[in-house]
Formats: structure tokens, C-alpha cells, sequence
């Protein structure tokens, strides 16, 4: 076996120029949910284009739905028929910045800036979320190629444009795309490790549906002093409505929520069990302390196994200073489901506004929009060939054996590959807890960047080594 | 011919007069918020002066860091003659969107409708020269014709009251031995229809108050903390769906404290008032009563207390949506108060019970934007209201309505807080009448039967 250390030594010594392309690529505001950022989004496609067209891709910007896709495709020359194909999917758009005066520096001026306990942090919106993470693979391919000449496999990279906001996009250039995309594996870094010195790999996610309602009651807003009273507040309505939505002991109450929703297998239940999952201080680094979720259930299990129901923004009336003696017409309120097991995102939905429709008065009516695209929850087998290469290369690098863990979070994307190209997912990804990813001061340790990238040149160095051994 | 006869004779003859003064005064644009006018502000409250000067008042305008006051005493020379402080302001709304308006908002018109009823169109014909001036004329008339009034009378007219009267505590405070009187009778409010006059003997008090609650310090994920992480906008619906109980009722330990009963004799006089909820509520848009089960909406706005969200906000509001366990979620209340509910009470009961749904780790603040207003109640049976009441019966042929109003009016409450005065309200606006609106107008009968009526009600208060 041939020695790695020289594509690791080119990994190290390009760290800087690495990190100067990351933070080239974070300077696009590539919000994509608001339409004033889809110049930027347009842009950084382009970037990530010329990029990848720079380390010898076929790479090409194609039109969907909502923000372009860049498909990029390396099919080295000869290549044994028996190499696998590989696709990498990343996603170049970002969470929404607000609040920004809560940002110790602009969200898309991207500084390193080093903390009292010597780890140095590139912050910026985005630096986890997906560019940062996105790029540790980009730049372990570049090293890999300058050090050998060329990929081990063939490879299309997949980066979108639409991960935090509609998904449906996606999937509509998939569904089109199939013969093209299609590959023995897909690659995402788009998850966390264990901690700061486990490396991990998500085996588990849970799916998510986002439903926004709006209640209408009066035609217009009315002065709450000559209609209090007999006149009906949506306010009171909606937040009536919202209020009904978890019994006392936290468990949702819309009529068979939990159909689909199965109980963990003992043999994962042991295997979470182990990994002395520090409940307190995960809930003491956000400022709390007391677990909200369903009673009964560990704080890891509420977010790996459990479904919930999450009030993410709520707004009507007055909301400017002072006071304003106003019976708003309309209160909305945005909400997303996180699914488990078989949930199915119809079926919820339907039972949602069931529960809704129950909680109306007469007099008012109710409007819904879904948005975001459904995703079902995911399970990755955890014995296939994929997950043991990259245990390995993983230990190899962090010198300790990788977790296999769920992710409360949702990729709706694993789902997409799974459904429509047939494609099981290997998800390893360098983020941190506190990574504050979807919130002010978003940030990516230089650790988990530059030892993300040496993992991948680890990944790639084994399935180079698969090939060897096929060969011989 | 008895002497009240004579007196509204006087009026009626006077009556193209007295439109001919009202017009002069609406033709001043005296808009107190836009300091564009602050010149035209002085200039109505000096031919208001002039005016009072004329009549036998010793009037003078009065000045206050914003726009000036009118002040001005009739003293009868009657050592019984009670004394009452009549008031009304000068100032009108901006008049935009002009190209609304059918005449120009500053030159007064008089038309007849095609129903016969003629009106005055003109900004400030009833909101409040029209208003103020009936109190006016009316006492021209009893000086014309006996040469004196039979109260001891002081006029109030106030040139900051459609910009939030900044001048008026301060003033009153300065000026509280001159103004203080045995009551004071307001003009400003409306008839109960065209036919029916009214008094309004009852406002609602208020308590405003903000709550902020604080979970997460910081905005998370919520597919990575949802479920473990408390979300304060659930805390915060939880605890609004938790105000009020299914008859409507508002939970709040001790909230209906100081609330009492209407009295049977008012509601049968609500009762004869046919108010129409169905109606009420259809021209909103509703048909479902939200109030208290069992009582009618006339007596939830005029009597019952509520509370109501105003406002309420956390988390993403934008276009599509962002997967966020915000760090806040805030709402904004308002308690209408009846009765001898007060402010203090209610404002530290509802922070209890607030409070005590809160999770230990999480945190709930408050912020209110002043110490609220306890109800404004006049007993309908006093004889201050028995009497104005019957002089209005007297003009208009029918009962007096006796009213309330779910909103509040501040001048209320300065005269009652400042100079210990009871109010009466008493006016003619009608409820088509267009205030703070193009086309504002001022119904001729308004005008004329107002100067009527304050003909009786000064004559009945003297007696």
C-alpha cells in the first residue's frame, strides 16, 4: 500500500489557499429563500462552476425549479469498468442572517479569528452550513488530483441551490436526471461529528413537512376598545390552537401523530446508551436546563427517535413600539413537523388541519401554504461496505473510532437519492454542536475544516485501495 | 312664551349666525400635528377669544410649550350658581388624502343630500368646532336673551387634542384652582342614532403590558434541538390559550374583582336600545359572538372587562421558511377595565400568572408603556345625568340613551385624576359623520338641536 502521506502533507501545506477559496465562496449572500439574494445565488453557481471546471470537471450550471444546480462530472481515463461512481451533493445556499445585529461580524465577511481557548473559528453564515463542510471534499479531491493525477472512481458532484428553503426543486431535477446522477453511493458532508474529537457517521435522520396557517377573522383590524369583546381575535384563536398542539406531558396531540412511529431496536437503544450522551451540558450550552420534549425520553432520544412539533415564527397585530389598541384581521404562525420511523408527510398534514379545522370558530376561516418540500425520515443500513471504509479512514485520522448516531435534523435529500436514483447515502460531516448553524456568529472550526478535508483524502485513499486490491 | 322658549327662539333666529361663525372657524387650518399650521393653530384659538370677549367672558389665550389653550369665566354673580367647565378643542385632523374630499376640506359647504338631510362638509365641522361651538352658540343665546347664564361657567378649549395633548396635564396641574369646577361637561362624542340622543356614562379602562420570553440564548436549529429545547412561542401560546376559559371568561386570579353587575335598569334601557349584535358583528366580517357567553355584546363592550392580544411576534415571519427554535417569542396585551377593577392589581395578577407557566429555565419579562387607566364611570343615577338627560329628552322627544364606550377618552381621566371632576359627555356627532376621514361632516340638525339641547341642559343645571 502506497504511503498517504503525501497527499496529506499537500492538504496541509494548501491550507491557506484552501481557506482563502472557502472564504471567496462565503462572501455570495446565497440566501436563497429571498428573491433580492438570487443575483448572489446565480453568481456563486457560476464560482463553484469555474472552480470545479479549473480542477479538470465537465462542470456545467443547469436550470430548475428555483436556484441552478452545478453538475460536475469527472470520468477519469482508464478507469477499470469495476470502479464505482460516486455522487457528492453539497448545497451552496444558506440560512437567512437576521437577526444581524446579533453578528459580532457581518455574515458574509468571513474573518478566522481565534478563541481564548486557542481553536481558531472561521465565522460566517454559511462557514458550517453547507459551504464549509461542502468544501472539505472539493478541496480533498483538488489535493488528491494534484498529488496523483486523477480520482480513483467517477465522480459527479451535485451542488444545489435550494437545501434551506424548497426542496421540491431538487427533486424535480432528480426526477429528470435520473440516468445521469445515478451511482453505486452518494457522499454528503453535511452533518456533525460525535464532538470536537469523535468523528462520527449519521446512520439516522429524522424528515420533515413545513406548514405555514393563517387565521382570518374580522374583514379588517378593528379598534380593540369598541370591539373587544364580542369581536373575535385570531390571535386568540391561532395561539388557542397552538397551545392544544402538546398534551402536558409533551407529546403531540393531533390525532394519530404517532402512527409509523416505532420504538428504537434494543440493539441501537444500547449502542446510544453507551455513548453517555451529556444531556445537561448540551441543554446548558444553550442557556437551558430542563428537557422540553417528550416525557419518558432521554434528551438524545426526543431528537434522534421521536417526532416533534415546532413552532418556528408566529406574527400579527401591532408589533412596532408602544402600544396600538388593534384586533388584528389575520395571525399566522409557521410551523414544522420533524418525522420519524414511517411517518408519513400526507397523512400528518391531513391530520393537522383536521385539528385545526376543529379549534375554528364558524366565523373564521384558515389558510394554509406548504412550503419547503415533505421528506419522510431516513435510516442508513449501518453494515454496508460504505459506512466500514469510512470507520476507517475516519479513525485513521482522528485516532478514535467513529460514531454511528442520528442526526434530529432532516436531509431531505438522502430521501430524494434513496426513492428516485435507488442510492444509499454515506453521511459524514465535521460540524459542532456549537456551530450556531441557522443562527447569528455561524461558525466552522479550522479543526474540523482542515481535518475534514485530510478525512476525505483518507475516504478516497481507501476506495483508491479497494482498487488496488481488485487489480491485483 | 316661558323663558327656555324664548331662549331657543333666540337660537333659532340666530342660527344662520352661528353657521356663519362655525364656518369662519372650520375655514382656519388648525392642524395640530403638522407644525406647517402652528400659526393657524393661534389664529383659531384668537377668534375663539375674540368671540368669548365679545359675549361678556373674560377669555384669554393661554400659552403652553405646544399649541395654546383658550381659557375663559362667565360669572354670573350668583353665589348659588354651580360652576362647570365646558370643553372642547380647536385643532382638527390632517385632512389627506385630499383628492378624496368632494369640496375642499377648508372651505365649509352646505348641502342637502338626496334625502332631504343637509349637512356641513368640512374638516372639523363636527370633530370639534361644530361640536364645541353648540355649547357656544347655546350660551350666546341665554346671554342674548336674559343677559347672563344661569351657571357660573368656565370654557376649556384645547389646541393639542388630535396629537396626544402633550400641553394639557401640565396645564391643568398649573392651572388646577381656576379650572376646577363641580363637574365638567365634555363635547365630543355622538348621538345613539339620528333621532335618539345620548350620554355616555361609561369608558372602559385600560392596562397595557408586553411580555417577552426568553428560552434558548440563542436562536437554534430545529431539527437539531427540537424536541429537548424549549421553544418560547409554544410557552407563549400555551400561556395566551390559557387567558381565557371556554365561556370566554378571563382566568386571571382575581381579574373580575371590582367588576359588578350592570344594573338592571340600565340593561332594560340597553335592552330598549335594539342594538343588532348580528348586525354589529356582520359589518366586520364575523357572526360568531367572542365575548362572554350570556351577555350581549352592547354589554361586553360598554361593561365587561377583556383581555385582548394586540400583537404577538418570534421566530422567522418571512417568505418560506426557516427551520429555527427562535430565542424569544413576545406579545403585546391590552385589559379593557370596567367598574373599580385596578390597573395595579390586574397588571401584577396577570405578571403572576404569567410567570407561573414559565419553565424554571426560561425567562419572562414585562414591560408596559404606563401605569394604565381605572374605569370611567358616572352612576347613571346622578342627578347630574338626571337632569341632562331630561333636557335632551325635552329637545329630541325621546329617551336619553344612556351609553357606554369601549374606548377610552384621556380628557376623562385628566380632569378626574387631576382636578377631581366627574364628566359628562354629551354630543351629537352621528356615527356616518366621517371624523378623522375625507367628506368629514356635521348634520344641520346636529348643529342646530345640539345649541337646543345645551340651551335646556344649561337651564336645567341652573335651576
Amino acid at each position: 500500500m502506497k504511503s498517504l502521506d503525501d497527499v496529506l502533507q499537500g492538504v496541509d501545506a494548501a491550507l491557506d489557499d484552501s481557506l482563502a477559496r472557502l472564504f471567496e465562496l462565503l462572501r455570495f449572500p446565497t440566501v436563497a429563500t429571498d428573491p433580492a439574494f438570487h443575483g448572489a445565488c446565480r453568481d456563486a453557481a457560476a464560482w463553484l462552476r469555474d472552480l470545479l471546471a479549473g480542477m479538470g470537471f465537465d462542470a456545467r450550471i443547469e436550470a430548475t425549479t428555483g436556484q441552478p444546480v452545478i453538475v460536475a462530472e469527472y470520468a477519469p481515463k482508464g478507469l477499470p469498468s469495476h470502479a464505482p461512481r460516486i455522487l457528492f451533493y453539497g448545497h451552496y445556499d444558506v440560512q437567512p442572517p437576521d437577526p444581524l445585529e446579533l453578528w459580532e461580524s457581518p455574515p458574509f465577511e468571513p474573518q478566522l479569528r481565534k478563541g481564548a481557548d486557542g481553536e481558531t473559528r472561521i465565522f460566517a453564515r454559511g462557514a458550517c452550513d453547507d459551504k464549509g463542510q461542502l468544501m472539505t471534499f472539493l478541496e480533498a479531491s483538488r489535493a488528491w488530483i494534484k498529488a496523483r493525477g486523477s480520482l480513483p472512481f467517477r465522480l459527479t458532484i451535485l451542488l444545489e441551490g435550494d437545501e434551506e428553503g424548497d426542496s421540491t426543486h431538487l427533486d424535480r431535477y432528480v426526477a429528470k436526471n435520473r440516468a445521469r446522477l445515478k451511482a453505486d453511493v452518494a457522499f454528503i458532508c453535511d452533518t456533525g461529528m460525535w464532538d470536537a474529537k469523535t468523528p462520527a457517521i449519521t446512520t439516522r435522520l429524522r424528515g420533515c413537512i413545513a406548514e405555514e396557517i393563517v387565521v382570518s377573522g374580522p374583514s379588517k383590524d378593528l379598534h380593540s376598545g369598541l370591539y373587544g369583546g364580542p369581536a373575535r381575535n385570531p390571535i386568540r384563536v391561532l395561539t388557542k390552537i397552538l397551545g392544544d398542539l402538546h398534551d402536558r406531558n409533551g407529546r403531540v396531540s393531533i390525532p394519530g401523530f404517532y402512527d409509523g412511529v416505532d420504538p428504537v431496536p434494543p440493539a441501537t437503544r444500547r449502542q446510544w446508551k453507551s455513548l453517555k450522551f451529556p444531556e445537561k451540558k448540551y441543554l446548558k450550552g444553550v442557556g437551558l436546563s430542563i428537557p422540553a420534549g417528550e416525557k419518558g425520553y432521554a434528551v438524545y432520544e426526543q431528537m434522534w427517535s421521536r417526532p416533534t412539533a415546532e413552532i418556528n415564527g408566529i406574527y400579527s397585530g401591532y408589533t412596532g413600539a408602544g402600544s396600538k389598541t388593534v384586533l388584528p384581521a389575520q395571525a399566522m404562525a409557521k410551523l414544522t413537523f420533524r418525522l420519524v420511523g414511517r411517518q408519513a408527510p400526507a397523512r400528518i398534514r391531513k391530520g393537522l388541519r383536521e385539528f385545526v379545522k376543529a379549534r375554528l370558530p364558524a366565523d373564521c376561516k384558515v389558510s394554509y401554504k406548504s412550503e419547503g418540500g415533505d421528506s419522510m425520515a431516513v435510516t442508513v443500513v449501518e453494515k454496508s461496505p460504505w459506512v466500514r471504509l469510512a470507520q476507517g479512514a475516519l479513525k485513521d485520522e482522528w485516532g478514535r473510532s467513529p460514531v454511528l448516531m442520528a442526526d434530529g435534523a432532516s436531509i431531505p435529500v438522502v430521501g430524494t437519492f434513496k426513492s428516485l436514483l435507488g442510492v444509499d447515502t454515506l453521511l459524514v460531516g465535521f460540524g459542532l454542536e456549537d456551530d450556531s448553524v441557522h443562527s447569528p456568529n455561524e461558525k466552522y472550526n479550522l479543526t474540523s475544516f482542515r481535518k475534514g478535508i485530510r478525512s476525505w483524502t483518507r475516504i478516497i485513499a481507501g476506495l483508491a485501495e479497494q482498487q488496488e486490491r481488485a487489480k491485483s | 312664551m316661558t323663558r327656555i322658549d324664548s331662549i331657543l327662539s333666540a337660537a333659532d333666529k340666530g342660527l344662520d349666525r352661528s353657521l356663519d361663525r362655525l364656518f369662519d372657524l372650520v375655514r382656519i387650518p388648525s392642524i395640530s400635528t403638522d407644525p406647517a399650521y402652528k400659526a393657524d393653530c393661534r389664529k383659531a384659538a384668537e377668534r375663539i377669544v375674540a368671540d368669548l370677549s365679545a359675549l361678556g367672558f373674560s377669555a384669554s389665550v393661554r400659552e403652553t410649550p405646544g399649541h395654546p389653550m383658550v381659557v375663559a369665566h362667565f360669572d354670573p354673580k350668583d353665589g348659588k350658581a354651580p360652576h362647570f367647565l365646558f370643553y372642547g378643542h380647536y385643532d382638527v385632523q390632517p385632512p389627506d388624502p385630499l383628492d378624496k374630499w368632494t369640496t375642499p376640506p377648508f372651505e365649509p359647504a352646505k348641502r342637502t343630500g338626496k334625502d332631504g338631510i343637509v349637512r356641513l362638509y368640512g374638516r372639523g365641522t363636527a370633530d370639534d368646532k361644530g361640536q364645541l361651538l353648540t355649547f357656544v352658540e347655546a350660551m350666546r343665546a341665554w346671554i342674548t336673551e336674559t343677559g347672563t347664564l344661569p351657571v357660573k361657567a368656565t370654557i376649556l378649549i384645547e389646541g393639542e387634542e388630535e396629537s396626544g395633548s402633550p400641553s394639557l396635564v401640565p396645564f391643568l396641574k398649573a392651572n388646577k384652582a381656576e379650572l376646577t369646577c363641580d363637574a365638567a361637561f365634555v363635547c365630543d362624542t355622538n348621538m345613539w342614532d339620528e333621532k335618539t340622543p345620548a350620554i355616555t356614562t361609561r369608558l372602559r379602562g385600560t392596562v397595557k403590558d408586553e411580555i417577552t420570553i426568553t428560552g434558548p440564548r440563542v436562536d437554534l436549529h430545529s431539527g437539531a434541538y427540537g424536541g429537548p429545547a424549549a421553544n418560547p412561542i409554544r410557552i407563549l401560546s400555551k400561556l395566551l390559550s390559557t387567558l381565557h376559559d371556554k365561556n370566554g371568561k378571563v382566568t386571571i386570579p382575581g381579574f373580575y374583582d371590582g367588576v359588578s353587575d350592570v344594573p338592571k335598569e340600565v340593561k332594560a334601557q340597553w335592552a330598549k336600545l335594539k342594538f343588532s349584535d348580528r348586525k354589529f358583528l356582520k359589518e366586520v366580517g364575523l357572526s360568531v359572538p367572542a365575548g362572554e357567553k350570556g351577555k350581549s355584546a352592547l354589554e361586553q363592550v360598554w361593561a365587561r372587562p377583556t383581555a385582548e392580544v394586540n400583537g404577538i411576534w418570534g421566530g422567522y415571519t418571512g417568505a418560506g421558511t426557516k427551520t429555527v427554535i427562535p430565542s424569544q417569542a413576545h406579545a403585546k396585551i391590552t385589559f379593557r377595565l370596567v367598574g373599580k377593577q385596578k390597573p395595579e392589581k390586574i397588571q401584577k395578577a396577570f405578571r403572576a400568572f404569567a410567570k407561573a407557566q414559565v419553565p424554571k429555565d426560561c425567562q419572562i419579562e414585562f414591560s408596559s408603556s404606563g401605569p394604565g387607566s381605572p374605569a370611567s364611570e358616572i352612576a347613571e343615577t346622578s342627578p347630574l345625568i338626571r337632569k341632562s338627560a331630561a333636557a335632551l329628552k325635552e329637545e329630541f322627544r325621546r329617551d336619553t340613551a344612556l351609553i357606554g364606550s369601549g374606548g377610552s377618552i384621556p380628557i376623562v381621566r385628566y380632569f378626574k385624576d387631576v382636578l377631581g371632576m366627574d364628566s359628562v359627555l354629551i354630543g351629537f356627532g352621528l356615527n356616518d359623520d366621517a371624523l378623522h376621514s375625507p367628506n368629514e361632516k356635521y348634520n344641520l340638525s346636529s348643529f342646530h338641536r345640539g345649541i337646543r339641547s345645551w340651551v335646556r341642559v344649561l337651564g336645567a343645571l341652573g335651576r
